[in-house]
């Protein structure tokens, strides 16, 4: 139970297209995160799926049955708000209650979904408060726990931790994988923050201005970028590109390093775009990047260089350790060749 | 231009200066007098001043007013009653017979005051919170839906009633209406219970609109995720109304219901002009009364008006009390949150 079929999910506001034809499966019991800057449809793609909106064309099946019409409550999807929407009035038991009580499901039973919930939330202690005497992460669990007492057939959570600080988010987190697995249901976690996004999805959706971009398991996206945008968006710090012309097995970069290709890859001689993660970056003396170092944010473990290539060819790389490196030192950098991504002059991938 | 300008502050500053250096010496020897917290009293002087005057006196004259009696004016030359004029006010021989009691028409007066405000204020509560939800939806042309219904608030009470006078008269529009579709003319200000529906419905057309923008104010704040995720949850709009409006709504509520109270015990304006309290007696309230009483009528009687008009005080009292509670409740909940 929980299998989510999108099949060619448009949305329009007047005459701006928020969604431009989304198709996309969503297997049972999987937790596929929504991942997209800011306007890029990914919370109006949620909330047709919850049915709190209509798509404008499309069709949004679940578990094989066709729900585009269906209201919200007739789809038995249960959904997280980023603002947790709790009932400020009502104790926290009474917010868990409220939905089961409109199924005019009898007491004991709602009493022992609440408990086994509750239990799960380690909430308990907080059934009697009004939700305005708790916490930022304790009112985040009282909302998740609203959503568990229902059973729904996925969970729908639209940005559920960006509420929350810094720390509290790195533990929810966790506990929202741990959830996960623990009810096997599925989930569609909606998100900006990438790293939320490689952490806990078995897959990942990258939306932009209403398309998506890519659909797959995070180390993929990670590794095997489809696109110029995944690549860039996928990854902190951003990866390294670098416009040039492909001749042969390498590739001239514009600011005028001479880059090898990985063996056995050939691209067409023409404009690419080169794409080196920063973590890949490694001094090498003699290595075919020279950069003049412009500042150094040490990190501890590691530090990220900003560094200038010259002709406008900027560069981050992420060295190990703490380099003794001063502003405007020259550094040499290589890498090895298989993680060197080549993308062709329509954004797409071609090595 | 700095010539102009800086003769311009010369200008202003020159007098203000003067009067610093006026004040300055009897500021300081106040000071040194009462210390730092006596300058408090020194500043809220003006203010306390004009309140003492204009309203803690009259009230106290008020007082003393309702313990005399005759006809005369100047209060040393009225014969001092005690508590003879509330004891006439409030005298019946049996108390299930309004007509047996010394000052029947005080008691009247009190009757349908009473009936007005449980009718009046209950209604409009109602038709307020209905034009409330109604005007909260997103519909067409909001901006002057609101305007409509806020508009009969800018009127005054005096011609509120005037132009409902013009519409219900004997002779009036409603009536011409009816006769042109071919219906029988209806005495509606001449008939007891229509006079006194007349008076509820004027007031209330003349009020809804304020207070529906307090209910519409406190709808809005209302954050809209609550109600999507009562639609998750699949719940009636009937059970949304009652178990999340109505509750998050009762702040404003509670004030609005204090305010609507407080105005309707002092109802006069519109409902004097719209019926002078008639027929008969079927719309005389309190205030027209104590009028009446006091200026109006052929026996003036200032003492038992002053006397009504401490007793109606007193009802005021309680409820503004009750709405400044409700007001600290409110800030403190606010604090809380």
């Amino acid at each position: 139970m929980g299998r989510i079929q999108l099949h060619d999910i448009r949305k329009s506001f007047g005459a701006i297209d928020v969604l431009k034809g989304i198709d996309l499966t969503i297997d049972e019991g999987e937790l596929v995160v929504f991942v997209g800057p800011s306007g890029c449809g990914k919370s109006t793609l949620l909330r047709m799926i919850a049915g709190l909106d209509k798509p404008t064309f499309g069709r949004i099946e679940i578990d094989g049955t066709d729900v585009t019409a269906r209201s919200a409550a007739d789809r038995g999807l249960a959904m997280v708000f980023q603002s947790y929407a709790l009932y400020p009035h009502m104790t926290v038991r009474a917010n868990m209650a409220f939905g089961l009580q409109n199924t005019n499901m009898p007491k004991a039973e709602i009493d022992t979904r609440i408990g086994e919930a509750a239990r799960m939330l380690e909430i308990e202690p907080l059934l009697e408060r009004r939700p305005g005497q708790l916490s930022g992460g304790q009112r985040q669990r009282v909302a998740i726990g609203r959503a568990i007492v229902r059973r729904p057939t996925a969970f729908l959570l639209d940005e559920p931790l960006s509420n929350l600080d810094a720390e509290l988010r790195v533990s929810m987190r966790a506990e929202l994988s741990a959830l996960h697995d623990r009810l096997g249901a599925t989930m569609i976690h909606v998100t900006h923050d990438q790293v939320e996004a490689m952490t806990m999805a078995d897959r990942i959706v990258v939306l932009r201005a209403g398309k998506v971009e890519q659909v797959d398991t995070p180390l993929n996206l990670f590794n095997r970028p489809a696109n110029l945008f995944v690549a860039g968006f996928i990854g902190a710090p951003g990866m390294n590109l670098w416009a040039g012309q492909a001749k042969g097995v390498s590739v001239q970069l514009d600011s005028g390093a001479l880059l090898p290709l990985p063996l056995g890859v050939r691209v067409p001689d023409g404009p690419v775009t080169l794409g080196i993660r920063p973590q890949h970056l490694r001094p090498e003396v003699g290595g075919p990047i020279r950069a003049e170092v412009r500042l150094i944010e040490a990190l501890g473990p590691e530090s990220v260089v900003h560094a200038d290539m010259g002709a406008g060819g900027g560069l981050l790389a992420v060295l190990p350790g703490q380099p003794d490196l001063g502003r405007g030192a020259v550094i040499e950098l290589g890498y090895e060749p298989q993680f060197v991504h080549v993308f062709g002059s329509d954004g797409q991938r071609l090595a | 231009m700095t010539g102009v300008k800086g003769m311009l502050g010369a200008v202003v500053t020159a007098p203000l200066g003067w009067l610093a250096r006026l004040l300055d010496a009897p500021l300081r020897l106040w000071q040194r007098v009462a210390g730092q917290g006596g300058m408090v009293a020194f500043f809220l002087l003006p203010n306390m001043a004009i309140f003492t005057i204009f309203v803690l006196l009259p009230l106290v004259i008020n007082i003393a007013y309702s313990m005399t009696t005759g006809a005369a004016l100047f209060l040393p030359d009225r014969t001092y009653v005690g508590m003879g004029q509330y004891e006439r006010l409030l005298r019946c021989t049996d108390y299930t017979n309004l007509m047996t009691c010394q000052e029947d028409q005080f008691w009247i007066a009190l009757r349908n005051t009473g009936t007005f405000v449980v009718l009046q204020v209950s209604l409009l509560i109602v038709a307020a919170t209905i034009t409330a939800l109604i005007l909260n939806r997103a519909l067409r042309a909001l901006s002057f839906w609101r305007a409509v219904f806020f508009f009969p608030v800018l009127l005054s009470p005096v011609v509120v009633g005037l132009i409902w006078r013009w519409i219900l008269d004997r002779n009036g529009v409603l009536n011409a209406a009816l006769v042109g579709v071919g219906m029988d003319p209806v005495n509606w200000l001449l008939e007891r219970n229509y006079a006194f529906s007349a008076a509820i419905g004027v007031t209330i057309w003349a009020q809804l609109g304020f207070f529906a923008l307090i209910l519409l104010a406190g709808l809005q704040a209302i954050p809209r995720d609550l109600y999507e995720a009562a639609e998750m949850d699949g719940t009636k709009p009937a059970r949304v109304f009652w178990r999340i409006t109505l509750p998050l709504l009762m702040p404003n509520m509670l004030v609005v219901i204090v305010l609507a109270l407080i105005r309707a015990v002092q109802v006069f304006d519109e409902a004097y002009v719209l019926t002078g309290g008639g027929p008969g007696t079927a719309t005389l309230f309190l205030t027209q009364y104590i009028y009446e009483v006091g200026f109006a009528s052929l026996l003036k009687n200032p003492g038992l008006a002053a006397a009504a008009s401490i007793l109606m005080g007193g009802v005021l009292i309680v409820l503004t009390l009750l709405q400044l509670a409700l007001g600290k409740r409110n800030e403190r909940k606010g604090k809380l949150k």
